[in-house]
């Protein structure tokens, strides 16, 4: 039965959509634990909401205003970002205008607020070649961006004066990691879902931080992690006969969970 | 150690320098004036605003008043703060490990000068620990991994080094030997500290209570 479904053409974009997200996205999660920002995951969802309502309401393609708008967004946090708490606070003040804007745009617009919302629950079997190509590009210069700055990035999550001190351009660069963790999150919102992202941003990287020592290990272990859990999620799926969304969250949560189990090294 | 450098010591001028959270000031009216090559103990009490100075001049610390020099020359820009922090090395007060795994190694080579913060490191009982995760190190380590660090960032070119407690961690036999390389390195050195042996080792004593300074010795 599984052989059936993968000749399907909607479940190999899936799969190949699944692999490019395992690249691109595990690494951006990285990114969010080790500036610590787990908010910033919602703030993104709601500013990609009001972009599909933008879209909805101009006839373009929501995800491409959702891509900009989480963009601009990004980019717009960086000023709060020199202390973890004015980044929290930034994005829910983000998150509550975004979200506000969006049910405005939608109701002066009169447009099926449905329409919009399924940008949140997008799903892995209606990827279409467009999405595709926005998670091939991630997929290339994500994993690039860490490799060509890994001395910068490894010294810029650990401490921010320390990266300072090291010469570091803090400032730039905490923009440029938040627009890439935004843009990828709104493109793995399409994949999965606004609910199911973490299975392949979060879930690994929580994963990884035991396994790999260093930025360099732990974005090569969480890329690892990410493959497996696209790979054995969706057949799993296949083969239960169920939506692949949640079979990739628990999958992703169980690996994360037995990697906390091996006790820390200490000297 | 110190004829294979060269290192142009940097003279440090405080004039009225003021710093404050939110209403609250730390630092009142200081006035500093250091000579380039001498060495200055700063000691005070707990919160008596010593890290806040430090900060200060490295930019980490916003300043509501009053004039910060490094060899004659202010920072403002970006960029002016980016040369201010590498001509200033650094050893922060002890705390809590980053948020991110850092490799020793990483930490030791992000100086400036990879080869000679490993040097430092071993001579202060790091070798062979470079591998290991900044995070997994003690603290009295970490204070150790520090100081390699800053003594990387002299071979770098760095004129001046400022360290917050960077003995408060260690054991005597440690401070004693972190004492020594402190004040061997041919650099301006200003050192909040509660350890007599470093400042007894320093040309210098001042001391800053309720965010004023006053000099002692």
């Amino acid at each position: 039965m599984i052989a059936e479904l993968l000749a399907l053409v909607p479940v190999q974009r899936a799969g190949f959509g699944l692999l490019l997200g395992a690249i691109a996205l595990p690494p951006v999660g990285v990114l969010i634990v080790g500036l610590d920002i787990y908010p910033v995951r919602f703030a993104i969802m709601h500013v990609a909401l009001l972009g599909s309502a933008i879209g909805l309401l101009t006839g373009t393609d929501p995800l491409l205003w959702a891509l900009a708008l989480c963009a601009l967004a990004g980019g717009g946090l960086a000023p709060f970002a020199t202390t973890s708490a004015g980044l929290s606070g930034a994005m829910g003040l983000l998150m509550s205008l975004a979200i506000a804007v969006a049910l405005l745009v939608l109701s002066i617009s009169g447009v099926n607020a449905n329409g919009a919302f399924e940008l949140l629950w997008g799903s892995i079997l209606s990827t279409r070649p467009v999405d595709l190509v926005v998670l091939a590009v991630l997929a290339v210069a994500i994993p690039a961006l860490f490799w060509w700055r890994r001395r910068d990035l490894s010294l810029l999550l650990h401490d921010r004066e320390l990266a300072a001190c090291s010469g570091v351009r803090t400032g730039p660069l905490t923009m440029v990691l938040l627009v890439v963790i935004a843009v990828s999150i709104a493109g793995a919102v399409k994949l999965t879902g606004a609910l199911l992202v973490d299975a392949l941003t979060l879930l690994p990287a929580l994963a990884a931080r035991r396994i790999g020592r260093g930025l360099t290990g732990m974005v090569v272990a969480s890329i690892g992690i990410g493959l497996v859990v696209a790979v054995a999620g969706l057949l799993l799926a296949l083969a239960l006969d169920q939506p692949p969304g949640p079979v990739l969250v628990l999958l992703a949560g169980v690996i994360a969970l037995l990697a906390q189990l091996p006790p820390m090294r200490r000297t | 150690m110190n004829d294979l450098w060269h290192v142009t010591a940097l003279s440090l001028l405080l004039e009225g320098v003021h710093c404050r959270y939110g209403r609250h000031p730390a630092v009142h009216s200081v006035d500093l004036d250091v000579p380039a090559g001498t060495r200055v103990a700063l000691i005070g009490t707990n919160g008596s605003g010593k890290s806040t100075l430090l900060r200060a001049v490295l930019g980490f610390q916003p300043v509501s008043g009053g004039v910060i020099e490094v060899g004659g020359r202010r920072a403002g820009t970006s960029a002016q703060w980016r040369r201010r922090r590498g001509e200033v090395a650094w050893i922060p007060q002890l705390r809590s490990t980053g948020r991110f795994p850092l490799l020793l190694g990483e930490l030791l080579d992000s100086s400036g000068d990879g080869a000679a913060a490993r040097g430092a490191a071993a001579r202060l009982g790091l070798a062979r620990l470079e591998s290991r995760g900044v995070h997994t190190l003690s603290g009295g380590q970490a204070q150790r991994a520090w100081l390699a660090r800053a003594v990387g960032a002299v071979a770098a070119g760095a004129g001046m080094l400022l360290a917050d407690e960077p003995t408060a961690a260690l054991d005597f036999a440690g401070q004693e030997e972190a004492a020594a390389v402190l004040t061997e390195l041919p650099v301006t050195l200003v050192v909040a500290t509660h350890d007599r042996a470093v400042a007894d080792a320093c040309d210098r004593v001042v001391e800053m209570a309720a965010g004023s300074l006053r000099e002692v010795a």
